[in-house]
This record gives structure tokens, C-alpha cells and sequence, in this order.
């Protein structure tokens, strides 16, 4: 036995132990492995587009546990196409943020923020570009966004974040009430919603047409919920619908028209 | 004297170099002991496995065949190592330690603690005079100054056999006059000295016994006396000859028949010859 | 020097198996060796990196500027820790020999395995006391940064604290400094620990520091493709047979470093499981002992 150890040559013995080790440790490993990815403290390989995507040494890194360190870079180069109103360059480095740390859901809220938000501002802003085709790429910025959140939302079922920041774009950029109606009220019951979504919801809703009875009824439950909820958009809202839908008068609740300034009582 | 402080038997060591098939035989069927107490030489040219049979002896290589003792132990033993401080040939230590930290590590790496490693460490820096120096690093040591502490560290566990290879080279000849000196001491105290040079004045003033090796294998052993004397000569060393009484010597010297003048001069180290010596015939059965 | 007379007599002294006090000098020794190289003075340079990203403004919101201080300062953390043990670990060793200052130090009564875990303790300690002190500032600077943004919404909302401010508070929270992110540096630690063993027995093979550090380097980074394997080639089944064999070899040589990259998850703020993280410490330490026994191999008769 001794002569055979000291006969063969070292690196076979030690290629031996290693592989003999591999063989023993390669089963739990696996294991492991998959529990961490399930409980998400391990990061999946990204997705073989985003691989394509980048550059070489992002892709160095990536592969060589610098992960985090690739997508705040990126994160940075992105900012600075945000500064330089580069929203095509933009657009590709969140691609690739994204990809590398789905789960962080403030990637997503920013891209669509920077998307939805700053990018269709500039498009109604800048003159350098034709009417026409400014109308539009802030079309396809703002509709882009909202297929980023949905993205994201799709690897955060529970974001409340990456559903503001799309509630944000329906609202003010889309004017479409009742898809704002639904991302808030989607919001409702998430760990780190605002407390604000359902009455949200329900205003929007008012403003959808052929809903306002839903609208009604939804808020006037949370009317009825609390104080709390007695807030003066609520009361206006209820009171405005309670004219729309010719509600009785018996019915109809008995608070005043709050007392806001700028606001004229009909 | 029971048992030898070092026993070397048949001991061969081959180095193979490089991917073919080439050998180096460093050391060839090489035998000798050391007795416990006395200070032996091994001496050589440069090559010829002095280093590489200190180091077999340490247990560092092992041998191709043969076998290296020390104290009955085989070499490789680590009990063996309680027993054996090593000086290796042009010594470097850790720069960024001071010369009492040096000691402070070989010291514990001996198990030895507390206030006898200090006591140890005081008594060993007086011992190579090397007090001023003792919190000073080793990056600004001096040849001689390493060489010491070198020889400080060997004795830290107080073993009973030091091996020194080379001790002197690179040493000024103040600075390995010192090192002579404490050598001799430690004779004094009972150490069991075994060195090796190719400075041959030196062997020769500390040495007890000396074994000369030449590509590996033994080629003369014994003490000095018995290494240098040639029964058949007569050498005459004289002081304020005058040439008057230099030609009358050599009239008589003529007179005999069968006495002859082999040679006349300046007198040399004799150790040297004879090391001259034998690699002249060396190279003469070389190209036989 | 009176008594060697009478150890001159005296038999051999008998060196234990094994012994800790041996391991934990070499280890200090290889500490201050490490320390007087100035190898702290990374841990400036870590701090300004803190203090740049800290105060650059890029960020989108309090959330991302908090999550992206934590992130890159973790991300420095995690490349410090493996990048110096794969540096410490390949210089050390081949400039002990270098330096012959192996010679003195096995020729007294030490064994080897007690050298090799010296040393990889040593760099060890120096990645356990460096990444504690990162962790520390880090900790600091996460916290400052925090509080800064909280009193920011606070002040914004001078009539009492809202729905939305009391909202966005809990955001800064969710993505400020949390005490799991101890473990992530605790993970950071037990990856430089596997990769610093990989190192050592490369060391023992290798002839020079330089050739050490490229194929540690490769091995890491190699190490962390094997999902990427499995997923990308080994499923292809027209791939033929000798590239399936040596994928599979691969896949059992190369250490899984990728497994070990769950910091990261940490720092995104996953939430921790016990039961994992003590799989994971148990898989470290049989890295650790199986290569230094595989080191031992090699280095238990190598001649020097
Ligand atoms: N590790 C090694 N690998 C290959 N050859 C070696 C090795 N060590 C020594 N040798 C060879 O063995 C021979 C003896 O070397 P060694 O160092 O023992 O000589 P030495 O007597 O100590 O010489 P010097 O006086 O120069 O120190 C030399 O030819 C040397 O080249
Ligand atoms: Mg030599």
C-alpha cells in the first residue's frame, strides 16, 4: 500500500480524491443549490438574451460572481443615458440590469419610471424632433413601460412598488382611468401597498365609463369602513355619483361638501 | 559514547531533471557517522552534495536509497527534529520580524512559552551578540547579523546536534572569527556540531573530524592530524632563515641519497593541498 | 547553556500528533506577515469607494441609492475577500520557499499539515478581520444614510407624518441596513475559504506564485458555469459523446463557486433560512478539509 502511494504519481491521486469528492458532493450540492434558488438567495444564471446582449467583460463579470457589481454599473451608465436624454441606450442596459437581478424590484420601477415618465416628458418637450414622430415614441415609451412592469411584476408578484410607478403611467401619461382603476386596486392586500389604493381605485373607477355603479359601491363601502377613510376626494367622489346615479336622497350620505379651498361647491 | 549523533549508510540521493530521462546523481553510496559531542567538517566544492545530504539528514528529502539516523531516530522522524537545529546555507528569515520575534516564533513552533522562551531568547541574543539589535527586522540585517541570528534560532529548543551548512560564506573575516568562536563554544558546552564549507581554514580550526566529498561520494575522512600528516615527508617551517644557513641545509640535504626537496616556500594551509590534491587526481581518473 | 550537558543524555523529547499551539503561531505569524505587506490599507480605499458611492447622487430614489450602496459595497466586499485569497494563498507558500525560509521552520518539530493550516488560517484571519471591519463601515454608512433619508421624509411632511410619508419610510427601511446582511458577509467569508483551500493545493503542485494565480483565478471563475453547463450543453442531446464526458469531469473536479454566491440574495434582501445557511457552512468546511488533505498529499513528501 505505501509503495503504491509512493509509486503513482501525486496529481492522479489527487485527481482521484477530487473526483471521488465531485461524486460525493455533487447530489446535495444540486439540492442546495435549488433550495437557495427557491428561496431566492441564489440569483439563476440570466437569461441566455441578456448573455448576448452584453459586453464582454460585464459578462466576465457575471459569470464570475460579480454580479451585483456588473448591475450597478450598468445601473450607472444608465443613468448617465438618462442624463444625456439616451432613452434607446437606456432602454438596452435595464434590459440587461434587469435580467441579471430580476428580483429587485427598484430595476423595474425605474426603468418603467424612466420610460413612462421622463422619456414621454421629453418626447412632448423636445422640439429638435417632428410632431409626428414625437407623438409617436411617446406612445411607444409609454405603452414600452408599461410592458416592462408587467414584466417585472410577472418576477415580483408582490411589488407594490413596480405597480405605483405603473398606476403612474396609466394616470398621467396613458389618461387611461380605467387601467389606473385596476393597477390599483391590484395593489390592494400586497405586504407594502399604500394605504391610499383602494380609495385610488376607487376614484379612478368613477371615472371609467359604464363602472360607476362599481365605483359606487366600492366606495361607499370604504366610506362606511371608518373616519379614516373620510377624506375629501372620497366625500366628492361619493357625492358625485350619488348625483350620476340619482341615487335617493335617503340614501345618500349625510356629510357636508368638504370645505376645500378652490373648490366650488355646485 | 553509545549512540552516533549522526549515522549516514550507503546513502544515495538522484535527482531526476526535467521531463527526460536525466539524472543527477547528488549523492553516491555515502557513508559516515558523527559521534556525539565532537564537531564534524563535511567539506567539498561547490555541487559536490554537501547541501543535499544536510537536508537528507533533516528529513527534508528522503533518500533514493540508504538511510540517514540521527540519535538511533530515522531522519524523517519528527521526534528527531527536537534534536536538530538547522542553519540552512544563506538563511532567510521573515524581513518584517525582528530579531527577537524570529526567536519568539522558531521558539513556540519548538512549544516552548511563557518566561522560559524569554528567558531563552535573552540568553541566546547575548549568546550572538546581538542585544542592540534584538528589535531591529531582519530587513535591515547585515549578512553577519542574519548569519547569527540564524544561529541563534538553531539552538532555541537547545538541541543536541546543530547542522550548519555553510555558516560563514558571505561573512566578513571578523564576522566569521565570531561565528568560529561560538561554534568552538558550543563544542564547549556539549553540542554535537555538524557543518559544512568549502572554506577550508575554517574546517580546519573548529573541526575535529573531517570527511571530504567530491561529486557525491567520500574520498578522505578522519581527523585533521591523520588527513594531513604524510608519513613519508617531513615538513620543516623555519624563522629567520638566512641564506647561509638555507644553502648549508641544502648541501646536507644533497649528501643524502635517498632525501629529496619536494618543495620550498611560504608555507600554505595543508588542508587545502591535500583538497587540491585529490581533485587533481579526480580529474586524472576522469579522463582515464 | 550550563544544562546541555545533561540533554545531551537525556532521550528524545516525543512531539505530539497534532498540535493547535503549533498551527495558531504559524497562523499569527503569517497574520503579521500580512499585516506589516500593508495589506490593510486596502481597507481605505474600500471606505472612499463608500463614501464616493455614497454621495453621488445617481440614484432614483432613496430605495435604489440605498440599495445600490448596499449592493456595490457587498459586491467590493465578496471580490476583495476571493481575490486575496487567491493572492495571499499563492504568494505565501512558494515565498517561504523561495526564501528558504521553509527549511528552518520544518526542520524544527512541525509537521506539514500543521504548516499548510497555518497559512490558510493566517490569510483566513485577515479575510475574517478585514470583512469584519468592511462590514462594520458598511453597516455605519447604510444606517447614516438611512436615517438621513427618513428625516428628509419627515421634514418633507410638516403636518404630521402621512399615510404616504409613513409609506415611503418603510420603503428607506426595506432597503437600508437589516442584521441578515452579517450572514452576507459571513457568505463572502466562506467563499474566500473554499477558494483560498483550491489555492493551497494548487500551491502544492505549482512552481511559481504567478502560475498559481492564473489557474485559481481560472478554476474560479470556471466554478461558477456549472448551472450554465448543465443547462446550456449537457441537455443538448446531439452534442457528442466525448464533450458530455468532459463536461461531466468538469463538473465534478471544478468546485461549484457558484453556490456560493448567495450573498447576493442576502443583500437584495431574501429572506434568510437557517437550515441553508448551515448546509452551506458544512459544505465550506468539506471543502476545507478535503483539499487540505489533497494538499497533504503532495506536500506531506515534497522536497525542497
Ligand atoms: N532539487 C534538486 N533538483 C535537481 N538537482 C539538484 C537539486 N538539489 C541539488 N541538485 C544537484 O545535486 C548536486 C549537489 O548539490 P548540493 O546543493 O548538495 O551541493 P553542495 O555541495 O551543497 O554545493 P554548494 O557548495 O554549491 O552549496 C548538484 O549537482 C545540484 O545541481
Ligand atoms: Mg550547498
Amino acid at each position: 500500500m505505501k509503495a503504491l502511494f509512493q509509486k503513482s504519481p501525486r496529481w492522479l491521486l489527487v485527481l482521484v480524491g477530487l473526483a471521488i469528492f465531485g461524486i460525493v458532493r455533487a447530489p446535495f450540492e444540486e439540492h442546495t443549490r435549488k433550495k437557495l434558488v427557491d428561496s431566492h438567495l441564489l440569483l439563476p444564471p440570466p437569461a441566455q438574451d441578456a448573455i448576448q446582449q452584453m459586453s464582454q467583460s460585464a459578462l466576465m463579470g457575471t459569470l464570475g460572481g460579480l454580479r451585483t457589481l456588473v448591475s450597478s454599473y450598468l445601473v450607472l451608465e444608465a443613468f448617465e443615458h438618462f442624463s444625456n436624454k439616451e432613452w434607446e441606450e437606456l432602454r438596452s442596459a435595464y434590459a440587461i440590469v434587469t435580467s441579471l437581478e430580476p428580483r429587485d424590484e427598484n430595476h423595474w420601477r425605474d426603468v418603467v419610471w424612466h420610460l413612462g415618465i421622463n422619456a414621454t416628458a421629453n418626447m412632448q418637450l423636445d422640439e429638435t424632433i417632428p410632431e409626428f414622430e414625437r407623438k409617436r415614441r411617446f406612445n411607444e415609451y409609454a405603452l414600452l413601460a408599461v410592458e416592462l412592469a408587467e414584466q417585472g411584476i410577472a418576477q415580483n408578484p408582490d411589488s407594490a412598488v413596480i405597480r405605483q410607478q405603473l398606476a403612474e403611467v396609466y394616470r398621467e401619461k396613458l389618461k387611461d382611468d380605467c387601467a389606473t382603476a385596476r393597477v390599483y386596486q391590484d395593489l390592494v392586500g400586497l405586504p407594502e401597498a399604500p394605504q391610499y389604493a383602494e380609495r385610488f381605485a376607487g376614484y379612478f373607477l368613477a371615472k371609467c365609463p359604464g363602472h360607476e355603479q362599481e365605483a359606487y359601491d366600492h366606495l361607499l363601502r370604504l366610506y362606511y369602513e371608518g373616519e379614516h377613510n373620510h377624506v375629501a376626494s372620497l366625500i366628492i367622489t361619493i357625492k358625485d355619483l350619488e348625483k350620476q346615479l340619482e341615487i335617493p336622497r335617503s340614501l345618500r350620505i349625510t356629510e357636508p361638501y368638504p370645505d376645500l379651498p378652490g373648490l366650488t361647491q355646485p | 559514547m553509545s549512540e552516533p549523533a549522526v549515522e549516514v549508510k550507503n546513502l544515495t540521493k538522484v535527482f531526476s531533471t526535467g521531463l527526460s530521462k536525466n539524472y543527477v546523481v547528488a549523492v553516491d553510496n555515502l557513508s559516515f557517522e558523527v559521534a556525539a559531542g565532537e564537531v564534524y567538517g563535511l567539506i567539498g566544492p561547490n555541487g559536490s552534495g554537501k547541501s543535499t545530504t544536510m537536508k537528507v539528514v533533516l528529513g527534508l528529502m528522503a533518500a533514493s536509497s540508504g538511510s540517514a539516523k540521527v540519535f538511533g531516530l530515522d531522519s524523517g522522524d519528527i521526534r528527531a527534529r527536537n534534536e536538530i537545529g538547522f542553519l540552512p546555507e544563506n538563511p532567510y528569515f521573515y524581513k518584517h520580524l525582528s530579531g527577537e520575534e524570529t526567536l519568539k516564533f522558531y521558539g513556540k513552533l519548538c512549544g516552548i512559552k511563557g518566561s522560559e522562551l524569554k528567558d531563552r531568547i535573552a540568553d541566546l541574543l547575548k549568546l550572538v551578540d546581538l542585544e542592540n539589535a534584538a528589535n531591529r527586522r531582519l530587513g535591515g540585517y547585515s549578512k553577519g547579523m542574519l548569519q547569527r541570528i540564524g544561529l541563534a534560532q538553531t539552538l532555541i529548543q537547545n538541541p543536541r546536534l546543530v547542522i550548519l551548512d555553510e555558516p560563514t560564506a558571505g561573512v566578513d573575516p571578523v564576522g566569521s572569527r565570531q561565528i568560529r568562536d561560538l561554534i568552538l563554544k558550543l563544542k564547549e558546552d556539549g553540542y554535537t556540531v555538524f557543518l559544512c564549507s568549502h572554506l577550508l581554514e575554517q574546517v580546519q580550526e573548529v573541526c575535529d573530524r573531517v570527511g571530504i566529498i567530491f561529486k557525491g561520494r567520500m574520498r578522505r575522512e578522519g581527523t585533521l592530524d591523520e588527513l594531513i600528516q604524510i608519513d613519508s615527508q617531513t615538513a620543516m617551517t623555519l624563522e629567520n632563515a638566512s641564506p647561509e644557513l638555507m644553502s648549508k641545509i641544502h648541501d646536507l640535504i644533497a649528501s643524502d641519497e635517498a632525501a629529496g626537496i619536494i618543495e620550498e616556500g611560504h608555507p600554505r594551509t595543508t588542508l587545502e593541498r591535500l583538497f587540491i590534491q585529490i581533485a587533481d587526481q579526480n580529474k586524472k581518473e576522469e579522463s582515464a | 547553556m550550563s544544562d546541555s550537558k545533561t540533554t545531551l543524555q537525556s532521550p528524545a523529547r516525543s512531539v505530539p500528533l497534532f498540535s493547535i499551539s503549533r498551527v495558531w503561531t504559524l497562523a499569527i505569524s503569517t497574520l503579521t506577515q500580512l499585516i506589516r505587506m500593508k495589506t490593510f490599507y486596502f481597507l481605505f480605499a474600500f471606505a472612499v469607494l463608500l463614501l464616493v458611492i455614497g454621495n453621488f447622487n445617481f440614484a432614483s430614489s432613496p430605495a435604489q441609492a440605498l440599495s445600490t450602496i448596499k449592493k456595490v459595497s457587498f459586491g467590493a466586499m465578496d471580490l476583495f475577500a476571493w481575490l486575496f485569497a487567491i493572492v495571499a494563498t499563492a504568494l505565501l507558500i512558494p515565498r517561504d520557499i523561495e526564501d528558504r525560509t521553509l527549511y528552518t521552520i520544518l526542520s524544527k518539530p512541525v509537521r506539514r499539515i500543521e504548516y499548510l493550516l497555518g497559512k490558510l488560517g493566517g490569510v483566513l484571519i485577515v479575510i475574517g478581520i478585514s470583512l469584519s471591519v468592511m462590514f462594520l463601515v458598511c453597516a455605519g454608512m447604510i444606517q447614516w444614510q438611512e436615517m438621513g433619508y427618513i428625516a428628509d421624509e419627515v421634514s418633507a411632511s410638516p403636518n404630521g407624518i402621512s399615510d404616504e410619508t409613513r409609506q415611503a419610510i418603510l420603503l428607506i427601511e426595506k432597503n437600508g441596513f437589516h442584521s441578515d446582511l452579517a450572514v452576507a458577509a459571513l457568505a463572502s467569508f466562506m467563499k474566500a475559504a473554499v477558494v483560498a483551500s483550491v489555492t493551497i493545493l494548487l500551491s502544492t503542485f505549482a512552481s511559481s506564485s504567478l502560475f498559481t494565480i492564473i489557474v485559481s483565478v481560472l478554476v474560479f471563475l470556471v466554478g461558477h458555469a456549472h448551472t450554465m453547463a448543465t443547462n446550456f450543453w449537457l441537455a443538448e442531446t446531439d452534442n457528442n459523446m466525448v464533450v458530455q464526458m468532459l463536461l461531466k469531469l468538469f463538473k465534478i473536479i471544478i468546485p461549484n463557486f457558484q453556490i456560493f454566491s448567495f450573498s447576493e440574495g442576502i443583500v437584495q434582501g431574501a429572506a434568510l433560512v437557517p437550515a441553508l445557511i448551515w448546509q452551506m457552512t458544512g459544505l465550506t468546511g468539506a471543502y476545507l478539509v478535503v483539499f487540505l488533505l489533497l494538499s497533504l498529499l503532495t506536500f506531506v513528501d515534497k522536497e525542497f
